[in-house]
């Protein structure tokens, strides 16, 4: 076959150019350019005649990774490599029907060392330093390319079975292999789509076994590494190994996806998962694991899972799980209950507190649910602001605003005259206890809209005087149609010093008044006498609590 | 139907006595004689152009459309007149403006040079030859009169002095009157005059004398002078003259310098205090009485006497009528004032507490504000109108002018006065700047008694300090320092000084620069202030800690300083902020605490917007919410901030949730057992190592140390000592807040948890032996607890927030007008009606201008062609001229050659 040994040819001189360069830098690095020689001269000899196969088992001794790994000699491998490709490619693997014994023979020789330096080759992959990695993960990559091109009955089996399985396992497993990883993700994974595919099958089948949580780590890494999913309108067009494109599977975006979604559902199934993955997973599900998928209520199970979790995680499955209730008709029983159990004390601290006002914003946002639903929450949050940081409050009483701006009925919170004879005599005699039942879970019974929201008229006197002036809204006429939530989440602490203080100092606008008065004492007990004995002067508080010496 | 045209032409003529009876032959006669006739001409003539334009239909316009219905139309209120146009009389008019510009611009094209015509009033229609000359001659005598004059060797004065008989008029005055009369008489206040007077007044002789021989020399025979002589002549006079000049300089001089030295006099009688009396000289005891009458004693007419009689005058004229002085104030009224000045003060402080903003500059800058806001963002911010947008400090407070106190310093301003009594500045005479100084001094007086200890050390400085030893130290001490630039700087000049005598360095400092004594000390001054909150940060800092005496005095040098330098004070102190929000906003240090206990005392916590309390309050506010617990030292700040939070709100009682969860938190995780289940809303925050107290009978309670928020003591007693006693503070830290905000109508919810906690830790302290002192304040602090919660629950009632009167509903009634034109524009939007006016205009000067510039051209054009035609003409009857010449000479030699001709015949 002429055209094969024309591309051979081509091919040799294409590699000698490439090999020269390394071999340089590898003779510097072994002691003496003869071993260099040697290998050259072996790998000449294999491919002048089969008489020099045996060559082939004295470069795999040479490889030195039977006891470890750890110091493989690489130019060894490379020049392996370029053996077996041309071997591969000369078809001197594969056994033909017709052919002789001995060529039989000859070929399942080739076959076995083949596999022995293959498997050399993965166990450099999961031992080997960062730079043995990368270049036998390029070395493997081109086997697995000359196999699949040349080898059609092997085509899927080589990626489902042989030496890329064995890749991945060990870009999985092998220990701080970061460099590996992103090596793998960059040039292969992300670059090619044939890779990718089997990627997602390599991936769906480790995740089904593992129970290691760091191995699920990694796994997720991958899979949130790898490209984002295509559009329906995507054509697959690049490809590692050329004869990809006639496999119609490859050619899918719904077998891409399917084999994503399996990938991604095998990694959420695992029941070794642990808090904090699961917490991650729910940060990157709406961006990057929803859109892979075609049936996303197979999501369900995972998300209601994570809601029943409660605090953060309930937290953050909301919003999926809101997805799902919006575009998938997911029944979630009780679903307002749930989410009125959210409101804890410890939500307005937590960091995902604007993100979980959006949400809730849009909850609360339908005029058609019942005004004691909305009562509860606007009371709940009343009384969670009384010990919320002012950033907090910003948020909590413009939404309030809004809910009593929708729902006029929730207004008896803010204005409640009493007309009951019967009941105001009552009131004066025994003064008012709060109707609002915190307890109760189900929102739609907490009595709330019976309650007023003291919470909120007590906040019109917080130290901050803007937050003060926030609070004072619910008091004055409701003109304004509705405030712009956006506009009042995402404040820190430190961006509300910084809006006072400014970050460096610049003229006042208006001289700041100082006290008129100069105290007699700060510290100390300066002049006591004079005042009788009795410490009443300004900061006597702190003189009185502490001693100061 | 009117009369035909040629009747109405006769009716008017008759009606203008154009046409009338032939007058007699000899009526004519005596017109002719008187001139009458001329007269009559003239009349008759006019007469005739009016009528001749009244039948002229094509001298008036009428207008293009016809007049509509008066209602209906929007320009019909000029009625017929506006109407009738007259094309012809513009026209006209125009021609004759162009002729008198356009034609000259013209005619001037091309053209270089020429006589320009500058004379005033020159080509100019609308001034009358008279009004010219006037102006003319006015502009010429100003001219002279100018004082450039004076050095103009060419003019003489004797120009324009009026002469009678070749002498002087000023002369023969001079000699009608007395000498001192006329200085009396004319009242002159300008110095200048009364020069030109002196002059005249001294030279008088020496110029008479040389007129005399100059009219000598006039009076002598005609001989013509020799050009030489002349010149000679004309020297001598400039010379005289210059010499003139500076005599009267020198004297100008002398008289100034006396009207100076007279000037203390005038200014302390203007004062209204007496002059010191001065050894007068005898005569002017005589003068003093009557000048006139002097004069005749002394008979001398002394020039003196007569200035001294004017300067008194003068004096008693500028003189003020004495007033009143203020009445010394009894010891009541004095305290009355006081009382009243601190009452505005305070009635001032709670209007800030507030936050109302009454006065009007504070709106302005407010409005200000708003405009640059709406310029900086366009997007509208909701959150932006609530100021949390706001990158700086801006619902800020005003400035605060009475900066008094009443200390325990006695003040004597004589010892760091350094203004001599004499040395009197010409500003001190005024009336308001002089206020306005005593106003300051005023300020000062009480400025200084942190001072004055310097300049008076036995008397009241050891009070002042505090410190025992000051006497000894004082020797060793140098007197005098820089003020320092930066810390560092002062860090260099107090290297050497003991810590206990920081207070007279500081002392010293800022009674060496105070600003009395240089322009420029005010500035170094308000810069020290700055270093000296840095100082005390500092020295909080230190390892081996400073005697609060020593930083407590700072402080008050601070506070001190900060009434005459607020500004930079507060800048200080807002540096120091922005440094632990920036550095350490959860880990405060000792130097932060002190430097936040200075900022309760020196700025007014209980504001409702303040520059620095403000970012104080946040900078609590967050070590609360987020600062770390995991050690007893973090416990210890915790209480100190949590006490400074409670100073800070000592008066304005407002409510900070942080302080409620942290103390409870703080009592969750310090009391003797872990609470089993969430006891309160409050985030719970647990240390890493749990810091439980373990009760036990030789616990003593103690009061909490300062320094205890360095963590210091880490023996097992001392810590379970310290734990003991932080519980024993957060608890009364509660029992202090409930009585705070006891009025708040949520107390109740507030409170619960506290309730709830603090029984909690009464649980848990049961059946051990804990100090009867906890004991006793936590069963107090329960009891005020219940007390204020069944108060509060009991004046408890549904919120009536929404009373207010329900709002008009928008109306869109279209807006009348009551007059309304339809020629003005009722544009609501200024901008736009601007605008559109504007673009009107510009419409209409467009117009205008190309209209004007048509008709010049056509002008031009016209002129062109006239011009033209006229070359033409000209041209034509020149050739013409010649060709008659010619065809003249022609003739005559033809009929020359005819005669010839003819004789030849004739003689043949």
């Amino acid at each position: 076959m002429p055209a094969a040994t024309v591309s051979k040819k081509r091919k040799n001189v294409k590699e000698t150019g490439v090999s020269s360069s390394k071999r340089r830098v590898v003779a510097e690095e072994n002691n003496g350019a003869d071993v260099m020689a040697d290998i050259v001269q072996l790998e000449e000899q294999i491919a002048e005649s089969r008489k020099h196969y045996n060559n082939i088992a004295k470069l795999i001794s040479m490889l030195n990774v039977d006891n470890g790994a750890s110091d493989p000699n690489l130019a060894v491998a490379v020049s392996l490599c370029r053996v077996f490709s041309r071997l591969i490619a000369g078809g001197d693997l594969t056994e033909t029907n017709g052919a002789a014994e001995n060529e039989k023979l000859i070929a399942a020789w080739l076959k076995e060392r083949c596999r022995e330096y293959q498997k050399a080759l993965s166990a450099i992959l999961r031992e080997g330093d960062a730079s043995a990695q990368l270049t036998a993960l390029t070395l493997c990559m081109r086997l697995v390319n000359e196999r699949a091109t040349h080898m059609p009955h092997e085509d899927t089996q080589v990626w489902l079975s042989g030496i890329f399985k064995n890749i991945i396992e060990a870009v999985v497993q092998a220990p701080e292999a970061e460099a590996l990883r992103t090596e793998f993700l960059e040039k292969f994974a992300k670059q090619y789509e044939d890779v990718q595919y089997y990627t997602f099958l390599q991936i769906a089948e480790i995740a089904e076994s593992t129970t290691a949580p760091k191995t699920l780590d990694t796994l997720i890494t991958i899979l949130s590494a790898i490209d984002s999913a295509p559009s329906q309108d995507h054509e697959y067009k690049t490809f590692y190994v050329k004869n990809s494109k006639k496999n119609k599977k490859l050619t899918s975006i719904n077998s891409h996806k399917k084999r994503a979604q399996d990938a991604w559902l095998s990694v959420l199934r695992n029941p070794s998962i642990t808090q904090s993955q699961r917490k991650t997973l729910l940060r990157i599900m709406v961006h990057n694991i929803e859109p892979w998928f075609s049936r996303p209520e197979l999501l369900m199970d995972f998300l209601t899972d994570s809601y029943n979790v409660g605090g953060a995680t309930s937290l953050l499955a909301l919003s999926g799980l809101f997805y799902l209730i919006q575009e998938k008709n997911l029944d979630y029983p009780q679903f307002y209950r749930k989410l009125y159990s959210l409101l804890d004390a410890s939500l307005l601290h937590s960091k995902h507190r604007s993100r979980f006002f959006r949400l809730m914003n849009t909850f609360l946002a339908s005029t058609h649910l019942p005004s004691s639903l909305i009562a509860s929450f606007i009371k709940r949050l009343a009384r969670l602001a009384l010990s919320a940081p002012p950033t907090a409050i910003v948020a909590i009483v413009p939404f309030i605003y809004n809910l009593l701006r929708n729902h006029p009925t929730c207004t008896f919170m803010l204005h409640r005259e009493v007309r009951d004879a019967e009941f105001k005599a009552l009131l004066d005699a025994e003064g008012m206890n709060d109707p609002y039942d915190w307890d109760e879970p189900d929102p739609t019974r907490t009595n709330a809209i019976e309650s007023s929201l003291w919470e909120i008229q007590s906040l019109q006197h917080h130290y901050h005087p803007n937050v003060a002036a926030i609070a004072r809204i619910i008091s004055e006429q409701f003109t304004k149609l509705f405030y712009n939530l956006e506009d009042f989440l995402d404040y820190t602490y430190q961006g509300m010093v910084q809006a006072e203080l400014g970050t460096e100092p610049k003229p006042m606008k208006r001289i700041p008044v100082i006290e008129y008065h100069i105290p007699k004492r700060i510290f100390t007990d300066r002049m006591l006498e004079e005042d009788g004995g009795v410490d009443t002067a300004p900061g006597s508080l702190v003189r009185g609590l502490w001693d100061f010496a | 139907m009117p009369p035909s045209q040629l009747k109405q032409l006769k009716a008017s003529l008759r009606e203008s006595g154009v046409i009338g009876q032939q007058q007699s032959k000899k009526q004519k006669q005596q017109n002719a004689r008187t001139g009458a006739a001329a007269q009559n001409r003239i009349q008759r003539n006019a007469a005739l152009q009016a009528i001749r334009d009244r039948f002229n239909p094509f001298e008036i316009k009428a207008t293009s459309t016809r007049t509509k219905f008066d209602v209906t139309t929007r320009d019909g209120k000029a009625g017929p007149a506006s109407g009738h146009a007259r094309p012809g009389v513009t026209k006209s008019l125009g021609e004759e403006r162009r002729r008198q510009t356009l034609l000259r611009e013209m005619e001037k094209k091309n053209k270089v040079g020429g006589v320009v015509d500058r004379r005033f009033g020159e080509d100019d229609p609308t001034v009358t030859p008279e009004e010219r000359a006037a102006e003319r001659y006015a502009r010429e005598s100003q001219r002279k009169a100018r004082k450039e004059s004076m050095f103009n060797l060419e003019e003489d004065e004797e120009e324009f002095q009026l002469t009678h008989k070749g002498q002087s008029l000023l002369d023969v005055e001079q000699d009608d009157f007395q000498e001192g009369d006329l200085g009396e008489m004319d009242d002159m206040s300008d110095s200048e005059t009364a020069r030109k007077r002196k002059r005249f007044l001294e030279d008088d002789g020496e110029v008479d004398d040389m007129e005399g021989l100059a009219d000598e020399e006039i009076v002598e025979p005609e001989r013509k002078k020799s050009k030489h002589e002349v010149m000679k002549e004309v020297i001598a006079k400039s010379k005289f003259h210059k010499f003139e000049r500076q005599k009267a300089k020198e004297d100008d001089d002398d008289i100034r310098e006396e009207l100076d030295k007279g000037l203390p006099d005038l200014f302390d009688m203007l004062r209204g205090v007496k002059p010191p009396t001065k050894p007068e000289p005898p005569k002017n005891d005589l003068t003093a009485m009557n000048p006139d009458r002097a004069a005749l004693l002394d008979g001398t007419a002394d020039m003196d006497a007569e200035k001294e009689y004017d300067q008194r005058l003068k004096q008693l004229t500028f003189d003020q009528r004495s007033k009143p002085t203020d009445r010394t104030k009894t010891e009541e009224e004095k305290a009355e004032e006081e009382a009243e000045r601190l009452k505005n003060l305070e009635e001032e402080r709670l209007r800030r507490m507030r936050g109302e903003e009454i006065s009007e500059d504070e709106e302005e800058s407010e409005a200000e504000e708003g405009s640059e806001m709406s310029e900086d963002e366009s997007i509208p911010d909701d959150a932006m109108e609530f100021g949390l947008q706001q990158s700086s400090g801006q619902m800020d407070t005003r400035p605060e002018l009475g900066v008094e106190d009443e200390d325990d310093f006695i003040i004597d301003d004589d010892l760091v006065e350094t203004r001599s009594d004499v040395s009197l500045s010409l500003g001190e005479s005024d009336e308001e700047e002089s206020a306005a100084e005593e106003s300051e001094e005023e300020e000062e007086e009480e400025e200084d008694e942190l001072i004055n200890g310097l300049t008076m050390p036995g008397n009241m400085t050891g009070e002042a300090l505090g410190v025992a030893d000051e006497q000894q130290t004082d020797e060793a001490l140098a007197f005098t320092y820089p003020c320092p630039k930066d810390h560092e700087e002062f860090l260099q000049t107090v290297k050497d000084v003991p810590v206990q005598d920081l207070p007279v360095v500081i002392q010293r400092i800022r009674a060496l620069h105070n600003h009395r004594l240089h322009p420029d000390n005010k500035m170094k001054l308000s810069r020290f202030a700055g270093i000296l909150v840095q100082h005390v940060a500092y020295m909080a800092e230190q390892p081996e800690h400073p005697p609060f005496a020593i930083l407590e005095n700072i402080l008050r040098h601070v506070h001190s300083l900060a009434k005459s330098h607020p500004e930079s004070v507060a800048q200080a102190f807002r540096a120091h902020l922005r440094e632990v929000s920036a550095d350490r906003p959860l880990n405060l240090r000792p130097s932060d605490l002190v430097i936040l206990t200075g900022i309760a005392t020196l700025f007014p916590t209980s504001d409702h917007f303040h520059a620095v309390s403000t970012p104080a309050h946040l900078c609590l506010a967050r070590y609360l919410g987020q600062g770390s617990v995991d050690t007893l030292a973090d416990f210890a700040t915790g209480a100190y901030v949590a006490s400074l939070v409670l100073q800070y709100q000592a008066r304005s009682k407002r409510f900070m949730p942080e302080f409620m969860n942290y103390v409870l938190n703080a009592l969750c995780n310090l009391c003797p057992e872990e609470p089993k289940s969430s006891l309160g809303l409050f985030p719970a925050r647990d240390p890493q190592e749990p810091l439980r107290l373990n009760v036990s009978k030789s616990l003593s309670v103690r009061k909490l140390q300062f320094w205890d928020v360095a963590g210091t003591d880490s023996s097992p007693k001392a810590q379970e000592e310290l734990k003991l006693a932080l519980i024993n503070t957060f608890i009364s830290l509660l029992n202090t807040s409930s009585d705070m905000w006891a009025d708040s109508s949520a107390f109740f919810e507030i409170f619960a948890p506290a309730q709830n906690v603090l029984h909690y830790v009464k649980k848990s302290f049961k059946g051990k032996k804990a100090p009867a002192a906890v004991q006793d304040t936590l069963q107090s602090t329960l009891d005020k607890l219940d007390g204020h919660i069944s108060k509060a629950l009991l004046a408890r009632r549904p919120l009536l927030l929404h009373g207010h009167r329900p709002l008009a509903i928008k109306q869109a009634i279209p807006k009348f007008e009551d007059s309304f034109n339809p020629d003005k524009h009722y544009d609501p939007n200024r901008e736009r009606a601007e605008a559109n006016r504007l673009k009107a205009e510009y419409k209409r000067e467009r117009k205008g201008a190309m209209r004007e510039l048509r008709k010049d051209a056509n002008f031009i054009a016209r002129e062109n062609l006239r011009e033209k035609k006229e070359r033409d003409a000209e041209y034509e009857k020149k050739y013409k001229r010649l060709v008659a010449d010619v065809q003249n000479e022609e003739g005559r030699e033809a009929n020359a050659y005819e005669k010839v001709k003819k004789m030849r015949q004739g003689k043949w």
